[in-house]
């Protein structure tokens, strides 16, 4: 089952961010989670994209469960969501922990709702 | 009401506008015109026996130089930015000023941001319809950015290799 | 080394105070993010997956030890300690925050660096041989007018909202090391039989999603005219280009669209129009200019160093890297010294705050001051005694910039891919890795030869896959990574546009793929054949059958 969260990239430091209850948080484990189809999704989407000074570029994103935490669906924001794979020390996987490993340990990545072929991160 | 800027040379200031931009389907007002140049290409020499001032808008998409004979009489050549991003209307602007010495206004119309003013202002432009609200003193301030340019445009502005050698 | 004179540095310092402001106005919210991205691009600063990229240029690849230093600092001070060099010669810093933009700009003006014009579409910053000044083969100085090209292109009012991106690359050796047949305009300075020194144009090259070389629109053009034919040029494309789709904007599509001849037809008729004494420098300013250039400091030597063949004959590595890494210099007694940012497991490109000290450092010391970067990703020291090139290997080695790689399978190129980019649809990086490691023994990899590897992890092929000898393309396949692989390509004077392998193969198979390549080569290769040749000799045939062998 997929859920969607809400993303964007701060305008002052270019972080990837994620929608919370009407602010903005670092760690996609702490991002609200909207069922398919919820409008509340669409409705913070479009209140986010005309923010002109907390954020730029807000797009909905697909999340799935995985390993008792989420992940994106997508390979692309799981990368935003943890950091470069070539520098693990950098970015927000630098901190570790539960949520970082559900991020991690995901797979059936996909760009699309198109059920796919697994793809484990080396 | 004042809602053009308009470039002196040496600054910006608000001025009266005395032309209507007029549509190709539009019937003619009275008085001073801005049509297309299509519309100017089959009415234009009518409409000047009328002693009124005829401004030409040339889309990005048209060739400037179709004006070329008949620059002497027109008062306005508007040359339409249809998106801000778009760069066609510099060259446009260059070519009235620098290849047919043009003497009339060269006027900025669409989508027409202040921080482009200095560009525009060297490109020949010295009249401004702002899609972004901006002030003659936005203008001005813009223009007023570079102390030196690297290279010669329609603006009477040295490039930094003549400053170089005198 | 051209220096700024007041002039230039006034331009500059405007430029930062007009970049301060348009940075203040945006973060206050005074500005929309529509009207600020332009500005912002042409400042050289994007937005990427984790953070703000800005992108400095350095124009014709040339640095000093003081420009390096702040390159350091600006990595250490508002980054995470390093920098990525491009192939385009730029130095990227992938952790940057649009709040310290202006000062950073502002340290980078202290010591003449910038930002200007590394994205937009305008004209980008200018290329050449990073042998320039060095190399026996070059029939002119070539930055000399990479220099009057930059400044003509900075702040150009009439051409910096073009259709697309334009890039220009000049070189002056038959030996092409900046691929000025993939640039939107190549130049390539020749003497006519008569002795003048000219330029032949070349117009319409570029990779991306549908690549192509450039044409030749004109065989010589007296160098005196070159800022005005560029003009024409430009001026030809600015009008014409297309608007309307930004994957057929480049100037590739038009004179493809026309046909080369239509199209110098238009460029030479726009440039008949306008009088060239305006637009083409005066001799005076040319030569300011070129005595910037002039070789300064070189000592009279003799051509051989004792002591340079007596660490050869002492230190087995230190030949190695003499081989690969050390090229002959127009200057008897000097050598031109490859410094590799293709350590085994590293980033391809990546180069840390601490090795930048160290390469400015020695550029100081034993280099007239000066270190380039090529389009290859790696750094040059251009002027080493070659008395001194056993002291410069050994400082190199202990921060780990010795591996004697250049041109070899580890030397690959890579854009930073899915990791950081936004474009990216898969990582580019780890497949570097991978192949690297797998020949980095030094021996081996000596043994396969030159072999240019090149990946890119989307089709704006940053990482030049189309030229590489082995390209890579990352693909998305329906959420999985996968490479298209392609053979034969080249970017030097022999240019031409790989062809594809077959499928595309997921991840974990790259390389393996590569080592089958490898084995085909070394069973099929003639005396003396570089990978390329074998390919071109045999063709595709025994190369797809040993990768997908398994397949049937």
């Amino acid at each position: 089952m997929t859920m969607k969260a809400l993303t964007a990239n701060r305008l002052d430091d270019g972080e990837a961010v994620f929608w919370m209850g009407g602010r903005w948080v670092d760690r996609f484990a702490d991002a609200q989670l909207w069922p398919d189809q919820d409008p509340a999704a669409e409705a913070a989407e479009a209140h986010a994209k005309n923010e002109l000074t907390q954020v730029v570029d807000a797009y909905l994103i697909e999340v799935i469960e995985s390993d008792g935490g989420y992940a994106p669906l997508s390979y692309r924001e799981r990368v935003r969501a943890m950091g470069p794979t070539n520098k693990l020390e950098h970015g927000k996987q630098a901190e570790g922990g539960a949520a970082i490993e559900a991020l991690v340990h995901a797979h059936g990545a996909a760009r699309s709702t198109g059920r796919v072929n697994l793809i484990k991160r080396k | 009401m004042p809602t053009l800027v308009k470039w002196t040379g040496a600054d910006a200031e608000l001025a009266e506008d005395p032309f209507t931009a007029v549509d190709d389907d539009q019937p003619l007002p009275r008085g001073d015109v801005i049509i297309s140049l299509t519309r100017f290409q089959a009415e234009g020499d009518q409409l000047l026996s009328e002693g009124r001032k005829i401004g030409v808008r040339v889309e990005a998409d048209e060739a400037v130089e179709a004006l070329a004979y008949d620059l002497p009489r027109i008062a306005v050549v508007a040359l339409v930015f249809p998106k801000f991003r778009d760069g066609r209307a510099y060259t446009a602007a260059r070519l009235l000023r620098e290849r047919f010495g043009y003497a009339g206004q060269v006027r900025a119309v669409g989508d027409v941001l202040r921080e482009q003013a200095h560009f525009m202002i060297r490109c020949g432009f010295d009249a401004f319809e702002p899609a972004d609200g901006s002030t003659p003193a936005d203008w001005a301030h813009v223009a007023a950015r570079f102390r030196h340019v690297y290279q010669r445009a329609a603006d009477d502005r040295a490039p930094a290799f003549t400053e170089r050698q005198g | 080394m051209y220096r700024y004179d007041d002039i230039d540095k006034a331009i500059l310092t405007d430029r930062v105070a007009e970049f301060r402001e348009q940075a203040t106005r945006r973060l206050a919210g005074l500005i929309t993010e529509d009207q600020f991205k332009p500005i912002r691009l042409m400042n050289g600063l994007y937005l990427q997956l984790h953070a703000y990229m800005l992108r400095i240029a350095i124009p014709y690849g040339a640095l000093t030890s003081a420009k390096m230093r702040k390159l350091a600092f600006i990595a250490r001070t508002y980054d995470k300690g390093y920098g990525h060099f491009t192939t385009r010669t730029n130095l990227q810093l992938h952790w940057i925050k649009l709040r310290d933009a202006p000062d950073i700009l502002e340290h980078l003006a202290e010591v003449e660096l910038h930002s200007i014009q590394t994205s937009g579409n305008c004209i980008r910053n200018l290329t050449a041989d990073p042998h320039a000044g060095a190399t026996a083969d070059e029939v002119d100085d070539p930055r000399v007018w990479a220099e009057a090209i930059r400044q003509w292109s900075t702040f150009h009012p009439e051409f910096s909202f073009l259709p697309r991106k334009f890039k220009i690359a000049v070189t002056a050796a038959e030996t092409d090391r900046a691929a000025i047949k993939v640039y939107d305009i190549g130049l390539r300075l020749h003497r006519a039989p008569d002795g003048e020194l000219g330029f032949e144009v070349l117009v319409g090259g570029g990779l991306g999603r549908t690549p192509y070389l450039g044409s030749t629109i004109r065989k010589h053009l007296p160098t005196r005219h070159l800022l005005s034919y560029l003009q024409a040029i430009l001026r030809v494309y600015n009008r014409a280009g297309r608007r309307d789709n930004a994957w057929k904007a480049r100037i590739k599509i038009l004179v493809s669209s026309l046909g080369a001849e239509e199209f110098a037809r238009q460029v030479e008729e726009e440039w008949e129009k306008e009088p060239r004494d305006g637009v083409d420098l005066p001799d005076g300013e040319l030569a300011r200019i070129r005595a910037a250039f002039a070789p300064q400091g070189f000592e009279t030597l003799p051509a051989a160093s004792a002591a340079f063949q007596a660490a050869k004959a002492a230190d087995r590595a230190f030949a190695r890297f003499v081989r690969h890494n050390v090229k002959p210099h127009k200057v008897p007694g000097y050598a031109i010294v490859d410094v590799s940012l293709k350590a085994p497991g590293e980033t391809p490109g990546d180069c840390s705050a601490d090795q930048m000290d160290v390469v400015a450092d020695l550029a100081e010391r034993f280099s007239h001051d000066e270190v380039r970067v090529s389009y290859e990703q790696n750094l040059i020291l251009p002027h080493v005694k070659l008395d001194d090139v056993p002291q410069v290997y050994a400082e190199l080695q202990a921060a780990g910039l010795a591996t004697p790689n250049i041109g070899l399978i580890s030397d690959i190129i890579a854009c930073p891919g899915l990791d950081y980019c936004a474009l990216a649809n898969a990582r580019a990086i780890p497949i570097a890795q991978d192949i690297a490691k797998r020949f980095a023994d030094p021996e081996r990899a000596e043994v396969v030869g030159e072999l240019k590897i090149k990946i890119s992890g989307c089709i704006n092929a940053c990482g030049h896959h189309h030229v590489g000898h082995i390209g890579i393309l990352g693909v998305d396949k329906k959420g999985e990574e996968f490479y298209q692989l392609t053979l034969g390509g080249s970017g030097a004077e022999d240019a031409e546009v790989g062809k594809m392998l077959g499928p595309a193969l997921p991840a974990d198979k790259v390389a393996d793929a590569v080592e089958q390549l490898v084995e085909v080569y070394m069973r099929e290769r003639a005396d003396g054949e570089r990978f390329l040749d074998t390919f071109r000799r045999t063709g595709m045939a025994p190369f797809k059958e040993a990768v997908y062998a398994d397949a049937r």
